[in-house]
């Protein structure tokens, strides 16, 4: 990197080490950067010139796994998905995410939010024990049944929704719009029948009421998720509950149930040959 | 679906609020507005316009209705903001307490003044 | 759940007002907040002046409009007749959205991303615009000695 380097960045990055310090503090450190490269790069090059103890998560590098959340002059970011151009600063500071302890340097502890997230039954419930235990067939699902939902399936469990939601902020019970839009992704799922279970969790204290819709989360979610809309349909699902409007639909069916449909044309057996 | 009737009730509250505060603060600039149109009428604060309020029925539940919405929909988005404070489960049910208490104190205060001025007129 | 203590890094009621860099719609909700406390804390004013100084007769309601009529509290009345214009118009819109109405369907998220409210931010600024409109009249009305 350091060789077709063009630039020289300061890297502001806040340090704790829960056996020495009492509270956080900044140190600063110079990166050499070139078109293209992420705050990650940069703090990877940290690590491996300059201080070794500095203490960052990270795994995919491309956006998928939610490890490298931080945030990034003041605003949440995955630091793999951010490019240091893009901010036109020679300083770039770096904390946590707020609104979760302090593991150490950039690691926040996300136990919580994926205590929130179990709580809310993230998996299909079907009234059927048997099938469950022992599929037999996949569930039948028409794209528009999907797409009622899809959106809300990217997320990646990052915590930056949590970390811009006023909220999480003050109230630590808070289920936060991670949960609750997982919550409204599998409520709205037709092969679910969980519904009433997940709408008798996040009607009480601290959940889906608690929302104010500021809609940062959405705005910071770095997959386009949109947690903001997935807590007002929620909303509406439990007020259309509550006042007993709601429309029943009966849940998907198993793919077992349809007629098998005749191929157009013959499909040979097997496409390899057989010993 | 306790605390969903009572958000929804919140949001019932608000938009009646909405409604009937409008109309007592156009009627309070009733003399500025009907000016604008060239027809002059007393204050609305004037004792004289305010007694005329006070004997006509429809005011009467006009303001005592504005003043019940007003608290519930008051008092209950004020408790909803000390649920996000972290307080303890305890904490917040002695605060509830206290807001129902310092509400039904409140909406015997209000209502007095209105049934009082309106009964003396029978 | 964890202690708060000093690395908590709970932003506590400090995160409702400031949290990060965040756009328009951030603040709405902070702005609803702060005139509902102060509309909550005028309506308790009064209503205590009203019934106390009203059931006492002519004299003493005259001298408490006297005594209510000078700038500070036209500024005053002013403030609480523009919070009332914005925790009512943005209550409404929140009402509606909240339960899930005008805010579109989901949509697949393709880069750049979009979200429903940051969708319908014409319609903020509209309602936005009707709130200044209305602030402005009443200011016009309240503090600067009405139309004429």
């Amino acid at each position: 990197m350091s060789s077709d380097a063009v630039k020289k960045i300061t890297f502001r990055v806040q340090r704790f080490d829960p056996e020495k310090d009492r509270k956080p503090h900044f140190q600063e450190f110079i990166v050499p950067v070139k078109r293209g490269t992420t705050v990650l790069e940069g703090l990877l090059y940290i690590k491996e010139n300059l201080d070794s103890s500095l203490a960052f998560r990270t795994s995919c590098r491309m956006g998928v796994c939610g490890s490298c959340g931080m945030l990034i002059n003041e605003y949440p970011h995955l630091a793999c998905h951010t490019q240091l151009e893009e901010f036109h600063a020679d300083r770039l500071t770096l904390k946590p995410l707020p609104n979760m302890p302090i593991i150490k340097d950039l690691v926040p502890r996300l136990e919580t939010l994926f205590e929130h997230h179990k709580s809310v039954k993230p998996y299909i419930i079907r009234g059927d024990n048997a099938e469950m235990e022992k599929p037999t067939a996949g569930y039948i699902q028409k794209p528009h049944e999907l797409d009622e939902f899809l959106q809300f399936t990217y997320c990646i469990k990052c915590g930056l929704c949590i970390a811009a939601c006023p909220t999480s902020a003050s109230d630590l019970a808070f289920l936060g719009p991670q949960a609750l839009g997982q919550a409204y992704r599998y409520c709205a799922d037709s092969r679910d029948e969980g519904q009433d279970q997940r709408y008798q969790i996040v009607e009480k204290d601290h959940a889906v009421w608690n929302c104010h819709f500021a809609a940062a989360c959405s705005e910071a979610c770095p997959k386009g998720v949109d947690p903001a809309l997935a807590i007002q349909l929620l909303r509406k699902g439990v007020a259309a509950k509550a006042l007993r409007v709601k429309k029943t639909t009966a849940p998907a069916l198993l793919a077992t149930s349809l007629p098998q449909a005749k191929p157009k044309i013959d499909v040979p057996e097997f496409t390899v040959k057989q010993k | 679906m306790k605390n969903t009737y009572l958000q929804l009730a919140q949001m019932v509250t608000g938009a009646l609020v909405a409604v009937l505060l409008a109309i007592h603060i156009t009627v309070q600039q009733s003399d500025v507005v009907l000016g604008l149109l060239g027809i002059k009428v007393a204050g609305p604060t004037t004792w004289g316009s305010m007694m005329e309020r006070a004997h006509q029925g429809s005011w009467v539940g006009i303001y005592i209705s504005l003043l019940a919405f007003g608290l519930f929909h008051a008092l209950n988005g004020f408790r909803n903001i000390l649920l996000e404070t972290n307080l303890s489960a305890s904490a917040m049910r002695i605060l509830t307490g206290c807001i129902i208490a310092f509400g039904v104190i409140f909406l015997i205060l209000g209502t007095y003044a209105p049934i009082a001025l309106f009964s003396s007129y029978r | 759940m964890a202690d708060k203590g000093p690395h908590q890094n709970y932003l506590g009621m400090r995160g409702w007002i400031w949290a990060g860099n965040y756009k328009l719609e951030r603040y709405l909700y902070l702005l609803h907040r702060i005139t509902g406390l102060g509309l909550l804390l005028f309506g308790l004013f009064h209503l205590t002046a009203t019934t106390i100084f009203r059931v006492q007769g002519q004299a003493v309601w005259a001298s408490t409009i006297d005594f209510l009529d000078n700038p500070l509290f036209r500024v005053g009345e002013f403030l609480v007749v523009a919070a009332f214009s914005y925790h009512a118009l943005n209550g409404l819109r929140l009402i509606i959205q909240e339960l899930g109405f005008a805010l579109g369907k989901p949509v697949p998220p393709i880069y750049p991303f979009t979200d429903a409210i940051r969708r319908k931010r014409a319609w903020t600024l509209v309602t936005l615009a009707a709130i200044m409109i209305l602030a402005v009249a009443f200011f016009i009305d309240f503090s600067i000695g009405g139309w004429g």
